[in-house]
């Protein structure tokens, strides 16, 4: 997989009359990590559903290799995987249930699916928490097994909404050194968080929007050239004013 | 097909470890038949298998209130072993006193012009005996009593009459043939019926449960992100919920048969015609999960889903005959009961379990239930088209 590429791309809900995302271009090129920063109600998570499929009636170009994502997604199902910053799984369920079902309604079947998931489970080193309800697991697990079945179908385009919400400093680690191992292979990878040093430590390129509009975008050192750290740069552009 | 098996497999691991839900589905409509044909098992007896009691206080002598008495007896009606006292007949048995007052006995020998000089009748009832058991043994009494004047009549005009001859009993053989049936519908034929319904419609409760939770995990979102489309996220909620009511269906039929006489109550006669009995099954589960995926794409919370599938069950219970008996509805309330698809689906188990009706007895109960279902499914996708119900993203 090549570069994602966000060309113009607009949005607002329907009746809402505001615009979420105003013209947003954004080039996201594989085999790094392109970190996505905004405050609150930025964008961020609509840009991210968008990308996903879960929102429709943007307009602007979105491609992939000059593909239409779209295009894209209809020829290869399994291109593109989210993990949302919400614990989108089956509490109900072992966290083998639930790798076996996101696997299945993806296609994968049988020994490949098999693989998959014991795979998936390594990475994420959920292997002991297999057999347990995922409704049961602390907080760091859940993240882990998050992410697990959004690499379940290997995509090549990964989409990272805050994938580290609300863990300990020990599970955060772990879950930026695995991101960071993902970087190695020819995924494009989008990764949204609020915490600076995260974005810091693992993105090579980043974006800064607010109010749906693109602030600064290109890579980590050239938007930091100045000398200013991220987290300044972020205060100086979207303002100290709480939001929403 | 893969991704539906996949979304079944889901539904069902999801449903078992669902304790409440199953208690919900399975223990309350069965506790609902036993009790419930225990407690109505009275109001669907024939006036013979019902027992009444009533007491005759005549002022002309105990031999006259003696003769009343074996005349009325009879049909359901047996005089009171606890001899009834005036002063105290409105609020002890037995439920019905004839007070007659004195001379009445000689009166009955007045010849019929001079009727008006027969001193009346007193019937007490209990208030709480059925109007029609009341209008029975009215019947009754003028039937006996006009036996009795006939026959005053007759030794008056000096024609030897025929004490037996003129009693009500002997009066002539009637006998009362129910239509598909060698009997009346019991209690337990009412209510394992009704009540399975009502437990069918009840899928409700889980299927909305799981939607919210599902939609407020960020799970639905995740689904459509792997291009799930949501027609098939709604559908992979029918296949193990339709398996549900199945089991609900033969699991208050054995109810019926078994846990009823247990506790005392009559057996459940079983339908002749298991196909049909299958086929409104179908229907009405189609119907209630059609129901359950409504509530569940309109409901945004648990509580709202509990409010509005629980209220909406209830009501359309109360309305259609599962928690009262049609027949017992004013004519308003009954033309009223049309309206609930748990009295069309009642229709259809009655035309297979009480009256073993054929095909075209289930075809317009059947044809609503479908058309029902197929109705709330597309207002389930228009709703969710409408209300954008998997986006949380703002």
């Amino acid at each position: 997989m090549g570069t994602l590429n966000l060309e113009g791309v607009s949005f607002h809900y329907p009746g809402g009359g505001e615009t979420v995302l105003d013209q947003v271009t954004l080039v996201i090129p594989a085999g790094g990590i392109f970190g996505l920063l905004g405050p609150n109600g930025a964008g961020k998570t609509t840009l991210i559903s968008i990308l996903a499929g879960q929102l429709h009636g943007a307009t602007g170009k979105i491609s992939a290799d000059d593909e239409p994502l779209e295009a894209l997604r209809r020829r290869r199902p399994l291109s593109l995987g989210l993990v949302p910053q919400e614990y989108a799984f089956y509490p109900m369920l072992t966290c083998a249930e639930n790798l076996r079902f996101f696997g299945a309604v993806q296609g994968l079947a049988g020994a490949r699916l098999k693989d998959r998931l014991a795979a998936a489970a390594r990475f994420a080193r959920i292997e002991s928490a297999l057999a347990r309800r995922a409704g049961r697991l602390s907080g760091g697990l859940k993240r882990r097994l998050n992410l697990a079945i959004g690499l379940l179908a290997e995509p090549e385009i990964l989409l990272l909404d805050e994938p580290t919400v609300g863990v300990d400093p020990q599970s955060r680690a772990f879950l930026l050194d695995s991101i960071r191992s993902l970087a190695g292979t020819e995924r494009t990878i989008l990764y949204t968080s609020h915490y600076m040093e995260e974005v810091e430590a693992i993105c090579d390129r980043v974006a800064i929007i607010d109010h749906g509009r693109v602030l600064v975008s290109g890579a980590l050192s050239e938007v930091t050239r100045d000398g200013s750290g991220l987290e300044e740069l972020f205060m100086r552009l979207t303002h100290r004013s709480l939001r929403d | 097909m893969r991704r539906l098996l996949a979304l079944w497999e889901k539904e069902t691991l999801a449903l078992s470890r669902d304790v409440l839900g199953l208690a919900v589905l399975f223990l309350m409509p069965a506790a609902f038949i036993v009790v419930m044909s225990l407690a109505l098992s009275d109001v669907f007896k024939g006036g013979a298998a019902r027992q009444t009691e009533f007491a005759v206080i005549a002022s002309d002598g105990p031999e006259f209130a003696k003769q009343l008495t074996e005349r009325l007896e009879g049909d359901g009606f047996h005089p009171s072993p606890e001899p009834a006292e005036r002063g105290v007949l409105h609020v002890t048995k037995p439920a019905l006193t004839l007070i007659v007052p004195r001379g009445f006995e000689r009166a009955l020998g007045t010849p019929l012009g001079k009727a008006s000089s027969v001193p009346a009748l007193k019937l007490v009832a209990d208030p709480a005996l059925p109007p029609a058991l009341l209008l029975a043994f009215q019947q009754r009494v003028l039937g006996v009593v006009l036996g009795l004047r006939v026959s005053a009549l007759m030794r008056r005009a000096g024609v030897a009459a025929d004490a037996e001859a003129l009693d009500l009993k002997h009066a002539a053989t009637l006998n009362v043939e129910t239509i598909g049936g060698t009997g009346r519908p019991s209690s337990v034929q009412q209510n394992v019926p009704a009540w399975l319904i009502f437990g069918m419609f009840f899928v409700v409760m889980p299927i909305s449960s799981l939607f919210v939770v599902e939609r407020r995990e960020g799970t639905l979102a995740r689904l459509v992100s792997l291009r799930v489309p949501f027609s098939m996220l709604l559908l992979g909620k029918v296949g193990p919920y339709f398996a549900v009511n199945l089991a609900q269906a033969a699991l208050m039929l054995l109810a019926g048969r078994t846990l009823v006489p247990w506790f005392g109550g009559e057996t459940l006669a079983l339908p002749a015609r298991w196909d049909l009995l299958a086929e409104v099954t179908a229907c009405t589960s189609f119907a209630a999960i059609g129901w359950g995926l409504l509530v569940a794409v309109c409901s945004r919370t648990l509580e709202q889903a509990t409010v509005i599938g629980g209220v909406g069950n209830i009501l359309a219970a109360a309305v259609g005959g599962i928690m009262v008996p049609r027949f017992v509805m004013p004519e308003t309330m009954q033309k009223l009961s049309e309206v609930s698809p748990m009295a069309w689906a009642l229709d259809g188990f009655h035309a297979v379990i009480l009256r073993h009706g054929g095909a075209a007895d289930i075809a317009a109960p059947c044809a609503k239930l479908l058309a029902l279902a197929a109705a709330l499914l597309a207002a389930a996708l228009w709703v969710h088209h409408r209300r954008r119900v998997l986006t949380s993203a703002q």
